[in-house]
């Protein structure tokens, strides 16, 4: 077992015992994601890689196996701030403010978010809603939502930064501009990434492994690694050789 | 201004225009009762003329509210955080809760009045009738967080007092704040009924009773607009306040996530009683502890075991039965034949709705405007106009239940999509079908929820009117036990009404769960 500052599951098991039958979430389900690899988990729904993710951040209990996040346990990892996460909705507290929102994070772990006034503003920056400090989110676009939720999983300079279909609820156009931005903002951060989609081509865009899953019971069938160059420019979605790549992907999540 | 102007030609103002105009032609020729009801002219002359006196009482019932609601209100959301930290404790106190709710606050005022002195028996009654209000609010709340934001703080090794902290906490407030909006009417009406039964010089429910023989109707209409005028204002302060923070609460987008099931069921049966018979017994213990910590010697306060001493075992016990049985009978049938009639009249003309939309844009307004009324101060008017017979109690009874009734039903109505009603007339279904498949069933879960609701009211509209006009059934017993100091009777007449509002309540809650299981609908809270 790896102690260095990524992620890292050995032989996870995780199954959902309801009444009647049993769902075998997670089979041996193993990976790992070296410090400061950006690592993408794709599959079909009920594939078990929200449920990977929710057991790496310590949301769920896992039956047998061992995960280490940045060298801890999950609980451990998460109360001590070295994650960061971003879930499929902004899921942000509507009465706060987007500055207030992206302090969250530092309340929770008991940080005075006064003294982190400069990183809240600069990260409101980075993510490009300068002069948004103050709008509640009902004011804000779903797209400015997301990229909220994203300054609020930089905010504690995460180690370890998850994101569980960041940008599922946005249109294809918006997504791609946001996977740019996505890019830019993780290489300044130095972070080691997980993130959870559905779409092929995001994972191609941004990851530096693309770990394809299958449901029934929930597995790791190929990870293949992507060998473009950083930083990737939206010009890549259109080369042959990223649509080759997705081609690949797609045979093996339909399993031929 | 365009409010404002919108509003002055509104059909609302036209229609309050017209009823106050036949309201002063009709007060005036003296043409109801031999001029029981005033005109509002008269009534406004009459409350100038009183202006000297109001002042004392208006501040002796706004002062009992104002503490009984804070006190009142503070409990009760420190109730309803605890119950959520800790279901079982919620589960264990569900007859003590019931039973807030369901006592008619008319006969537990002569028992504080017995063991409690000063302010201190209006401030109860006030905190009583916010409790369950605000407990429950708070509790729904609570239960309904966003579970994606609270995810946000676990994933930061947030524990459940941080959750609730930062995201269940400020989550609840509108919730609470409709509570509120509902509660601060109650603790107004609480403050008026313990003045009734509790002697003192001020206070509007007081005035009430004093003026009650003069046979001044004016009088008693302006100090029933005066109380009216004082729960309505406390009501909207809150409607205000909540419309206001309503709009930055709001979740902005919907939770998919599947709520987590409860797994309540899976406990040991032998726990499961264990909190079943706690819950029940909890009530007679607080009695009981009550009664210990306020001191008052036994003669006078009466325990639990005290009322079965009273009732069964003493020399004189015969003779109590035979006077409750004799008040029970006479109670109780009216009460059920008023409740029938609210209902029912609500039921048909909610569920007629539809085909009078102009009406029931006008009526409810004045349904609304019935909820603030308190009732204590409505019961000496409807004498007025009815007299004192068998009638003044049924139309209380009918009136209490009909227009809560009528404001949950139409509501209920209203949340069918209109999709949902639009399909039978696409396939040129009559309005009678449409009635039959999808408005009835529609209406029947809040029709149940209704009738939960409005058994304490009728119970306690009917023991107000048999205490001031009809002198008959519990709340003439009531009444007269406390001329005769008969203690016991006082405290078994309380005790009674509130078994009997809390049996009603479960038997009601029985049927609908089994009916609306059937049916494959939820209950409605």
């Amino acid at each position: 077992m790896h102690h260095d500052q990524g992620i890292h599951l050995r032989s996870v098991c995780k199954t959902y015992r309801g009444r009647g039958a049993d769902v075998e979430a997670l089979r041996d389900m193993s990976l790992d994601c070296a410090p400061g690899s950006f690592t993408a988990l794709i599959g079909p729904s009920g594939c078990g890689k929200s449920t990977a993710m929710r057991i790496a951040l310590g949301l769920e209990d896992y039956d047998t196996g061992e995960v280490r996040i940045a060298g801890h346990p999950p609980a451990a990892a998460t109360a001590a701030g070295v994650t960061g996460v971003a879930f499929q909705d902004a899921a942000l507290l509507p009465w706060r403010t987007v500055a207030r929102n992206v302090a969250l994070p530092l309340e929770v772990l008991g940080r005075d978010p006064a003294k982190h006034s400069h990183e809240i503003a600069k990260l409101i920056e980075l993510v490009g809603l300068k002069g948004y400090e103050n709008a509640l989110p009902g004011q804000l676009s779903g797209g400015m939502r997301q990229r909220v939720s994203i300054a609020r999983s930089l905010i504690t300079e995460p180690e370890v930064l998850f994101m569980d279909e960041p940008f599922g609820a946005l249109d294809q156009i918006r997504r791609r501009q946001m996977n740019v931005e996505l890019q830019r903002i993780w290489m300044e951060s130095g972070s080691t990434a997980l993130l959870v989609t559905h779409g092929i081509d995001e994972a191609a865009f941004l990851a530096d492994y693309v770990v394809v899953m299958h449901a029934n019971p929930g597995r790791v069938v190929e990870i293949i690694e992507v060998p473009f160059e950083r930083p990737r420019r939206s010009a890549l979605y259109s080369a042959p050789e990223f649509h080759a790549l997705c081609d690949r992907i797609a045979k093996v999540l339909h399993g031929e | 201004m365009a409010n404002r102007a919108g509003f002055l030609r509104s059909a609302t103002f036209r229609n309050l225009a017209i009823l106050i105009v036949v309201w002063e032609i009709v007060g005036r020729m003296n043409w109801i009762a031999g001029g029981a009801l005033p005109g509002l002219g008269e009534i406004l002359i009459r409350l100038w003329a009183d202006r000297g006196d109001y002042p004392g009482h208006i501040w002796a019932t706004v002062h009992a509210s104002v503490l009984g609601f804070v006190i009142g209100n503070f409990v009760a959301v420190s109730a309803g955080i605890l119950f959520v930290l800790f279901p079982t404790l919620l589960r264990l106190t569900r007859g003590f809760n019931i039973a807030v709710f369901a006592l008619p606050p008319i006969a537990i005022a002569p028992i504080l009045v017995l063991t409690l002195s000063g302010m201190a028996p209006r401030i109860t009654l006030a905190a009583l009738g916010v409790y369950f209000v605000t407990m429950s609010a708070t509790v729904v709340g609570l239960s309904q967080f966003d579970s994606r934001a609270a995810d946000v703080v676990r994933a930061y090794g947030g524990k459940d007092w941080m959750v609730m902290k930062l995201v269940r906490l400020r989550g609840a407030v509108p919730d609470i704040l409709s509570g509120l909006r509902i509660a601060a009417p109650n603790a107004v009406l609480g403050a008026i009924l313990a003045e009734f039964g509790g002697g003192g010089r001020w206070g509007l429910g007081t005035y009430l009773l004093g003026s009650l023989g003069r046979g001044d109707p004016a009088r008693l209409w302006g100090i029933g607009l005066v109380a009216t005028l004082i729960a309505g204002l406390s009501y909207l302060v809150f409607a205000i306040i909540s419309a206001r923070t309503l709009g930055s609460s709001r979740s902005v987008t919907l939770n998919t996530a599947l709520p987590d099931a409860d797994d309540g069921a899976a406990r040991p049966l032998a726990l499961r009683l264990a909190v079943i018979a706690g819950a029940a017994l909890l009530p007679f213990f607080l009695w009981w502890a009550f009664i210990k910590a306020t001191g008052v010697p036994d003669l006078i306060a009466k325990t639990p075991l005290g009322v079965l001493d009273y009732l069964f075992l003493s020399d004189t016990s015969h003779v109590a039965r035979a006077k409750l049985f004799a008040a029970l009978a006479q109670t109780l049938p009216i009460t059920a034949v008023g409740m029938v009639a609210g209902l029912g009249f609500a039921f048909l003309l909610a569920i007629s709705a539809r085909m009078f939309p102009g009406f029931i844009k006008t009526f409810m307004p004045i349904a609304l405007v019935t909820q603030t009324m308190p009732l204590v101060a409505l019961t000496p008017l409807l004498v007025l106009i009815l007299g004192r017979g068998t009638s003044v109690t049924l139309w209380i009874t009918i009136s209490v239940t009909f227009f809560p009734a009528f404001v949950l039903l139409v509501q209920g109505i209203q949340r069918v999509p209109q999709s949902v009603l639009d399909l039978p007339r696409a396939y040129g279904a009559s309005a009678w079908t449409e009635l039959r498949m999808v408005s009835i069933p529609a209406a029947l879960p809040y029709l149940f929820a209704a009738t939960r609701l409005t058994v304490p009211r009728a119970l306690l509209g009917v023991m107000i009117a048999e205490w001031l006009a009809t002198g008959t059934g519990l709340g003439n017993l009531l009444n007269q036990s406390r001329g005769y100091l008969d203690y016991g009777m006082i405290w078994t007449v309380a005790a009674v009404s509130v078994c009997l509002s809390v049996a009603f309540y479960y038997a009601i809650l029985f049927i609908e769960r089994r009916t609306l299981t059937r049916l494959g609908m939820q209950t409605v809270e």
